[in-house]
């Protein structure tokens, strides 16, 4: 991922919080915190234990707000808004906001968005379009199937 | 809630309209590709996974609520994805190509109650969520249009990252009073909106501290 922002929000293994690990079930750490995140479960047998609890307390009908916050998006900027803070464009307190998700929140969905717009600056389009006629092809099929539902 | 845009191209895909097929993939391709390539680090496998991703978001079509946000649905499709492809490499923590009966895989599986009751846990479970976001939504939206950020981060500090008071205190340079503060005003508010909604505060043991 090209130019990603830090990651200051990362902690030492010894921390790695519940809410971290809701957040890796999720999917929703950054490359990094993900990185960081396995790499404790396969050295930690109480942190694998924490992760059980975890799911089944899930499996018990209990809810982490903050994984429906991260898994649903409730906080992130929308894709103009991240096209606008790479050219530098927004008001200075939500430029801030949005650098603070990104790296020390370590949003995915963002960072991924991020790097995408990142790279439609620099990809040669014909490479993309390419690419774009391949996930068609292989999935217009379905789209009838869809359509006709047999 | 999907945009105006996104859920007429969903109505005319759901008519199986090529030309709005091709548009929803050319709109989402990039950015879904940057999020698997962020976790698998292989080009041409993060194109199969993503690949997949749209053929799933198809046969999923019938049963996709227009309201939902596509851009979020298409997310959590990636990510199960590419939870199968990482089980399937045996490159998963949680699931690791061994049978080995130590593995939190194994006991991850073991734990899970019967498809029956599952289901009906999944169906609640989503009732229970779809509360949070419009509730907790709407919270975040209003601190948004107020532009009360420190609110916002301390709260996702907090809340998403698990982090304590110290903790957050001390990296956005605010006293742990003012972390206290913020933490029990949004959980009073969050729990009036939860119970007005019909739920029990309960089931979101972070609400309880």
């Amino acid at each position: 991922m090209a130019n990603r922002p830090p990651t200051h929000g990362l902690r030492s293994m010894a921390k790695i919080t519940r809410e971290q690990l809701h957040g890796y079930l999720e999917d929703c750490l950054s490359e990094a915190e993900t990185a960081q995140v396995e790499q404790a479960l396969r050295e930690s047998e109480p942190l694998q234990r924490m992760l059980r609890g975890l799911m089944q307390e899930r499996d018990r009908g209990e809810h982490s707000v903050g994984a429906i916050w991260c898994r649903e998006r409730l906080s992130c900027p929308n894709r103009e808004q991240l096209g606008s803070y790479l050219l530098k464009a927004l008001d200075p307190a939500l430029q801030d906001y949005i650098t603070f998700h990104l790296s020390t929140v370590g949003c995915a969905f963002c960072q991924a968005n991020l790097a995408d717009l990142q790279a439609l600056q620099k990809e040669p389009a014909p490479k993309a379009k390419e690419r774009r006629r391949r996930f068609f092809q292989s999935s217009a099929g379905y789209l009838r199937v869809c359509h006709t539902g047999k | 809630m999907a945009s105006e845009g996104d859920r007429l191209l969903i109505q005319q895909i759901r008519q199986g309209d090529q030309r709005a097929w091709e548009t929803l993939i050319a709109r989402y391709e990039g950015r879904l590709l940057a999020f698997v390539e962020r976790r698998l680090r292989d080009r041409a496998t993060s194109e199969d996974v993503v690949q997949e991703t749209f053929i799933g978001f198809l046969n999923s079509l019938p049963h996709f609520d227009a309201q939902r946000e596509l851009q979020t649905y298409l997310f959590t499709i990636a990510s199960h994805k590419i939870t199968d492809h990482l089980r399937r490499s045996g490159r998963h923590p949680l699931h690791p190509a061994s049978d080995h009966h130590g593995d939190v895989l194994q006991q991850q599986l073991d734990l899970h109650p019967a498809a029956s009751s599952l289901a009906r846990s999944q169906e609640r479970r989503q009732l229970e969520s779809d509360a949070v976001v419009r509730c907790l939504g709407s919270i975040i939206q209003q601190w948004k249009e107020r532009g009360d950020f420190m609110r916002l981060k301390v709260l996702e500090l907090l809340l998403v990252k698990g982090w304590g008071n110290r903790d957050v205190a001390a990296h956005l340079k605010i006293t742990e009073q003012q972390v206290a503060n913020y933490r029990f005003a949004a959980v009073k508010k969050l729990t009036e909106k939860i119970r007005a909604a019909g739920l029990p505060p309960d089931i979101f043991p972070q609400l309880q501290d």
